[in-house]
């Protein structure tokens, strides 16, 4: 890993040669919310944002996509329309990086999704350090540095942008854009370590994560669980805006008059009655509060057996677009709460 | 083989459902070149008001006598019955007022001869009859039309979202106007199939879909109310199209 900088006024020169490398996207306000999108001006462009409504991953997994279309006689043809855009994210930060990593695994590892992999390569990163506010809790989650995902990574340092060069891509941007980033001195090396320390301090949220599997597997029958499902209302927001959340459903749209058709997949929600639901007429999670205990039981428990770590990375993300205020942070602490154990 | 014959029919409603299969427009020459269309008094003047049908598409409300005996013998000819939009599957807007006295209320509006009018609380069809098929919308789109058409055609039924506007509406990355505007939006627990037409335009979902097969509208209630809504008012509203739509 090579760590350059770069002097703030020339980031301007930096995004205009970069589009070399392909579409810039980065996110731009929306009444006052961000989203990531085409830029149309590099003035568009917000580095210093929040969060987005919806995480990068709607670049990687798209909300609805038709997979391939099919006809009697002919078979399957895989639909690659725009699978080999080359598009640059930049401004992703830290814990939607990592949430990328975690959707590797799901789609990069066992079971190869060729779709997911043909953007993932064609898709470049250029993340962006941030500070917390009162929703992140992805330090808790490890997911408030990362070390690889992305080609590019940039701290705001306020004269300059320190670099993180994570990939030979991230190593040929910064060559084609000339001798602009410099190597660092031993003074902004400690400006690092002081930057660092002041964001580990600002986190407002501290969730404990050590030993929550065994704690869920422990809270099974909680009360908690019918409580959150007479409070929720399925509408499946939180899987939405969720960065790892990668369910999908497939379906068949068949044209007018034949037998053939697209078959497109969209995103789906374990929060939905028809997400059990089998062709015997059986849900495995009829009860809404058998969904929700579910989303919370395969993010914290289920994941952690199968991958190694929780797939939520605290962004924040879900807590902000539940209409009815189910807060993943509130659940986990109401969870570990030894009054709640001692007073059943 | 023949062509599946078809009938389009309208209770009592706006018209609105014929009137989106009448704008499908650069479909309608493959439409019938894939099926019969022997009655569809909205578009023919030269019907055959016996004949059997594969296919009976109604739309509008049971709001008469006459309303009921005219669906009952669209049921005798029907292989197969959809309902065609809200006021058909829910009941819809004329719904709202059930549950209130309906004498007072035709006094009202016909004077003393309200008394002797064919005119009872509006039910949706599948209180009357068998429904084999529900295709829901104030008014429906055009693609769920087309698509219940293509789909029959297999022998299958199509497939719409079960899942609430919202969905569509966070797939789509609006901002929400009910928790960062605090407008009185039905999206939680309206079914999707409009793509969030109304919230992509900043206008509150008023829930003309009807609500969701597990709609949860006491959590809904509770939201809004905490964000200053009245409650009657915020019944009346999730009741507006569908009375299964409001809490209970």
């Amino acid at each position: 890993m090579k760590i350059l900088k770069l002097p703030k006024e020339k980031l301007d020169l930096f995004a205009s040669v970069v589009q070399q490398f392909g579409e810039l996207h980065a996110p731009v306000e929306q009444d006052g919310k961000y989203v990531f999108k085409r830029l149309t001006r590099w003035s568009d462009a917000r580095l210093e944002y929040d969060r987005t409504i919806l995480p990068p991953k709607k670049y990687f997994l798209p909300p609805q996509e038709s997979i391939f279309r099919y006809r009697p006689g002919e078979g399957f043809v895989p639909v690659t329309d725009g699978l080999d855009q080359r598009i640059i994210l930049f401004g992703v930060h830290a814990c939607d990086v990592y949430a990328m990593n975690i959707l590797d695994r799901v789609f990069a590892g066992k079971y190869r999704d060729p779709y997911y992999q043909a953007r993932r390569k064609n898709i470049a990163i250029i993340g962006i350090d941030c500070l917390p506010d009162k929703n992140c809790f992805c330090r808790s989650m490890r997911a408030d540095f990362v070390d690889h995902g992305f080609d590019l990574f940039f701290y705001d340092t306020g004269d300059y942008y320190q670099a993180l060069v994570g990939t030979a891509l991230g190593d040929d941007m910064v060559q084609a854009t000339g001798s602009v980033f410099e190597p660092m001195d031993a003074a902004e090396i400690d400006d690092y370590k002081r930057r660092s320390l002041n964001k580990r301090r600002a986190f407002q949220l501290d969730v404990e994560i050590r030993d929550l599997p065994e704690i869920f597997e422990m809270e099974y029958e909680s009360e908690l669980w019918d409580e959150l499902g007479d409070k929720c209302l399925s509408c499946g927001s939180c899987s939405m805006v969720c960065p790892t959340c990668y369910c999908y459903d497939v379906s068949d749209d068949v044209e007018l008059g034949s037998r053939a058709g697209d078959r497109t997949r969209s995103w789906d929600s374990c929060l939905f009655y028809d997400h059990a639901l089998v062709g015997s007429g059986e849900n495995f999670r009829g009860p809404r509060a058998s969904r929700i205990k579910f989303r919370f039981y395969h993010k914290q428990r289920g994941f952690v057996a199968e991958y190694g770590r929780p797939s939520c990375v605290g962004c924040g993300r879900c807590s902000n677009a539940c209409p009815v205020g189910i807060d993943v942070v509130q659940v986990i602490d109401r969870l570990r709460r030894v009054e709640d154990v001692a007073s059943r | 083989m023949s062509k599946p014959t078809v009938g389009i029919f309208g209770l009592t409603g706006c018209a609105g459902d014929q009137l989106v299969i009448l704008n499908c427009e650069d479909r309608l020459l493959d439409l019938v070149a894939l099926v019969d269309i022997r009655d569809f008094l909205m578009a023919s003047s030269d019907n055959q008001t016996e004949c059997a049908l594969d296919i009976a598409l109604v739309e509008g409300a049971v709001l008469t006598k006459k309303d009921a005996d005219a669906l009952r013998a669209i049921r005798k000819r029907a292989k197969l019955l959809v309902a065609l939009g809200s006021c058909a599957v829910w009941g819809g807007i004329p719904a709202m007022d059930r549950g209130m006295d309906r004498g007072p209320m035709l006094e009202e509006v016909y004077g003393d001869a309200g008394a002797g009018y064919d005119s009872q609380a509006a039910q949706a069809l599948h209180e009357v009859v068998t429904v084999d098929l529900n295709i829901t919308g104030c008014p429906i789109e055009k693609e769920h039309f087309i698509s219940a058409i293509a789909s029959l055609l297999n022998g299958d039924a199509p497939l719409y979202p079960k899942y609430p506007v919202c969905t569509e509406c966070r797939m789509r990355e609006n901002n929400c106007l009910l928790i960062e505007r605090g407008l009185p939006c039905c999206g939680p627990i309206t079914v999707a199939g409009c793509n969030a037409r109304c919230p992509e335009l900043r206008v509150p979902c008023i829930g003309c879909r009807g609500p969701i097969g597990d709609a949860n509208p006491a959590s809904l209630l509770a939201v809004m109310e905490e964000k200053g809504y009245n409650r009657e008012e915020i019944v009346n509203r999730l009741r507006m199209f569908a009375p299964q739509g409001a809490p209970q």
